[in-house]
């Protein structure tokens, strides 16, 4: 399967992850909707993506070794035409002068409503996954749910309305339900990810956007892999 | 498969024909002699021989000198001796053909590497003997219905239906009171200390296929195989309740913490999850362990979440009402039919609505009978919460009144309130629908204990009972959800 080689292609290169861009494949092997991104490396191959992909548009460096983005100012958003994009595009590369990296060119998903989907290896339990408010409030309001892998589309839904900030999932401030089914998919693949996969140490999903007509979209992904320490 | 339970190989560890018992003698103040005084004072009625190197006698029982003196082969070993002969005394044990141990003594990994070491050897050599062992550093098991006690404290209560697995040995004996006085009982209570070779997930399995056993209850510090644990759980839950407390903070625990998301959330919240997933109701103190305890073991299960709240006072009733709104349950009014039915029994000034409230009634029959009976009736009523307040003073002047001679009086008063507490069992069990009755009266006094001989779930406060009622209805759904993830899978 596709997930299997690219993560066994990054445990020999030494990756300690998947980039942005691997992560997503991988979570988009196993059913989780992601936004709709190329990765380029020129400035022809960014003007070329975005006419496939449309305005706004953002910009992102991708690199496994890039895991923290946005602290690095290494993303660039609200991107809305070609001069945009190009201006854009060079500040981003003279950023990453000396790294090796690539550039991401995806789609702009708006939308105020945001979780956190993740996976980790517990001692105890072995692969769990984590349903989270996202966005701002995250850190502060701490309203988390887990379970242990594998979950089924019944364990997903009591996931999802254990959260303290549930009703944010129903039609909200003018703003259509959550599309639960695909909700519902993020958690299931990241229990599965974690079981099919030893070297999966962590997967990360943050943010998942819901929009204004209750779309969810993987925006941001992280599939941290297991140490190859000795 | 969960084994019958003589299948099962906790079985000759809690119910032992015989016990080889180390550690005991002659001098009163020991640990070894208080724990054997109490197995003997409980009335275990199987052989027991004492291994004393010295004493002939010991509690007036024949001592051996050695194990292999011993005329029969114990199917258990009791051990409460000096660290340091412990892993010695279990490879005699292994020669002479004994499979089971309760290891009370302590100085293993609880103490430090050192004590860790020496753990290890006593692993090594049940696994060479094939011994089981609870323990060490535990106080053992005691099971009521075999008359088997190996902690210090003595069980004076009555044979129960609570199964216990604690990570704490206080937790077991420092409770035999405490249930005694909520009318209750332990089936089997398990101290499981170090886990050496039997953990929590062992001693739950074992209590899953317990006959005695109604409901599981778990204090639980952290569970090693977390796997195991939710697969035996979701086995069991389908069948038997139980409830867990959970105590997080610990250092396996904190490890535990999803790494990311460490500063989002402690251990403490992925034990909540995989108690929900597993179908454990969690209790969030001691008391509530017991509480709900007390409501699984006794009530029928409610086929719903609408409660009717019968008082005789406005206070009492609004309190049940609120805290019935805060834990998610439903206040519906009584249909026209029972309406109708009631408002004879109901005086004007009461309501017949829901709480309803009878305010004044001169006749406890209708108060403890009638009315139930047809709140019960409607098909609305899932669950009937009982303002119970029959102080033995009130009957008591009515009965100076009506001539009852004075002698007589106490008697009197203690026969109207179990044949009230009576007609109230009576009622759950005919109509299948659970009764839980609260009060601000003690547990001491004569209508109180009463309804705890009665087999019925009373609480101090609306709020200890609501939460336990929650507690059933968690539980209820727990099973629904289970068995839907099951039949999705085929």
């Amino acid at each position: 399967m596709e997930a299997d080689k690219m993560i066994a292609a990054a445990m020999s290169r030494g990756q300690r992850a998947l980039s942005e861009h691997e992560s997503k494949l991988v979570l988009q092997a196993y059913g989780v909707p992601v936004t709709r991104e190329t990765l380029v490396n020129s400035r022809d191959g960014a003007l070329a993506a975005a006419g496939q992909i449309g305005y706004p548009l953002v910009l992102k460096a991708c690199s496994p070794d890039l895991m923290h983005k946005s602290e690095g100012g290494f993303v660039m958003v609200g991107l809305a035409n070609e001069a945009a994009l190009l201006e854009a595009y060079d500040k981003l590369t003279a950023r990453l002068k000396g790294m090796t990296a690539d550039i991401l060119v995806q789609e702009m998903i708006s939308g105020n409503r945001e979780l956190v989907v993740g996976m980790n290896r517990d001692p105890q339990f072995g692969p769990c996954v984590m349903l989270g408010l996202g966005g701002i409030m995250t850190e502060i309001l701490k309203d988390t749910v887990f379970r242990m892998a594998p979950i089924d589309a019944i364990e997903a839904a009591d996931m999802a309305d254990q959260l303290r900030s549930r009703k944010m999932l129903d039609a909200f401030r003018g703003q259509a339900p959550v599309d639960r089914e695909s909700l519902y998919r993020c958690l299931i693949a990241a229990g599965q990810i974690g079981l099919d996969h030893d070297a999966v140490q962590e997967i990360d999903i943050n943010p998942v956007l819901i929009s204004a007509a209750g779309k969810v979209t993987a925006v941001d992904a992280l599939i941290v892999l297991r140490s190859q320490a000795g | 498969m969960t084994p019958t339970i003589e299948q099962h190989r906790l079985y000759p560890l809690t119910c032992p024909r015989s016990i080889a018992f180390f550690g005991a003698s002659n001098n009163y103040s020991s640990m070894g002699t208080i724990i054997l005084r109490a197995l003997l004072d409980f009335g275990y009625a199987g052989e027991v021989f004492p291994v004393h190197p010295k004493e002939t006698t010991v509690q007036d029982l024949k001592a051996y000198a050695r194990v292999e003196d011993i005329p029969a082969v114990p199917d258990l070993a009791v051990v409460v001796l000096p660290t340091r002969i412990v892993c010695e005394t279990m490879a005699v044990c292994g020669e002479k053909g004994i499979r089971n141990a309760i290891i009370v003594s302590g100085g293993f990994k609880e103490t430090g590497p050192e004590g860790a070491g020496r753990e290890k050897e006593l692993i090594r050599i049940a696994d060479q003997y094939g011994i089981r062992i609870i323990g060490p550093n535990c106080l053992g098991v005691t099971n009521t219905h075999h008359r088997l006690n190996t902690t210090p404290h003595r069980y004076h209560g009555q044979a129960g239906f609570v199964g216990l697995a604690s990570q704490s040995g206080s937790f077991v004996t420092q409770m035999f009171t405490y249930l005694d006085n909520l009318g209750l009982g332990f089936s089997t209570a398990f101290s499981i200390g170090n886990e050496a070779n039997t953990d929590l997930v062992d001693c739950l399995e074992y209590l899953g296929a317990c006959p005695h056993t109604r409901v599981i209850a778990l204090y639980v510090e952290a569970i090693r195989r977390g796997r195991e644990f939710v697969e035996t759980a979701r086995r069991i839950v389908p069948h038997k309740p139980i409830v867990a407390l959970y105590v997080g903070g610990s250092e396996t625990g904190r490890k535990a913490a999803l790494s990311h998301t460490g500063s989002m959330s402690g251990p403490d919240d992925l034990y909540d999850g995989i108690f929900r997933q597993s179908g454990v109701v969690r209790a969030a103190s001691l008391a509530e362990l017991f509480d709900f305890c007390m409501a699984f073991g006794q009530l029928p299960e409610p086929a719903g979440d609408n409660v009717f709240v019968q008082t005789h006072s406005g206070g009492p009733g609004a309190v049940a009402a609120d805290a019935c709104g805060r834990a998610g349950l439903m206040l519906p009014e009584p249909s026209e039919s029972t309406k109708a039915r009631i408002a004879e029994l109901v005086p004007a000034t009461g309501s017949i609505r829901n709480p309803i409230d009878v305010t004044f009634t001169k006749d406890i029959v209708q108060f403890f009978s009638s009315l139930p009976q047809a709140l019960l009736d409607d098909p609305q009523c899932h669950l009937l919460l009982l303002y119970y307040y029959l102080p033995a003073d009130m009957i008591k002047r009515a009965l100076v009144r009506m001539g009852v001679p004075r002698q007589d009086l106490d008697a009197k008063i203690e026969e109207i309130a179990k044949m009230m507490c009576d007609n109230i069992r009576q009622m759950i069990d005919s109509r299948k629908k659970p009764i839980v009755c609260f009060s601000y009266q003690e547990r001491g006094e004569t209508a109180m204990k009463m309804l705890a001989q009665a087999g019925i779930p009373f609480y101090q406060g609306p709020e200890r009972a609501i939460r336990s009622i929650r507690a059933m209805i968690d539980y209820r759904n727990y099973k629904r959800k289970l068995a839907a993830q099951v039949a999705g899978i085929r």
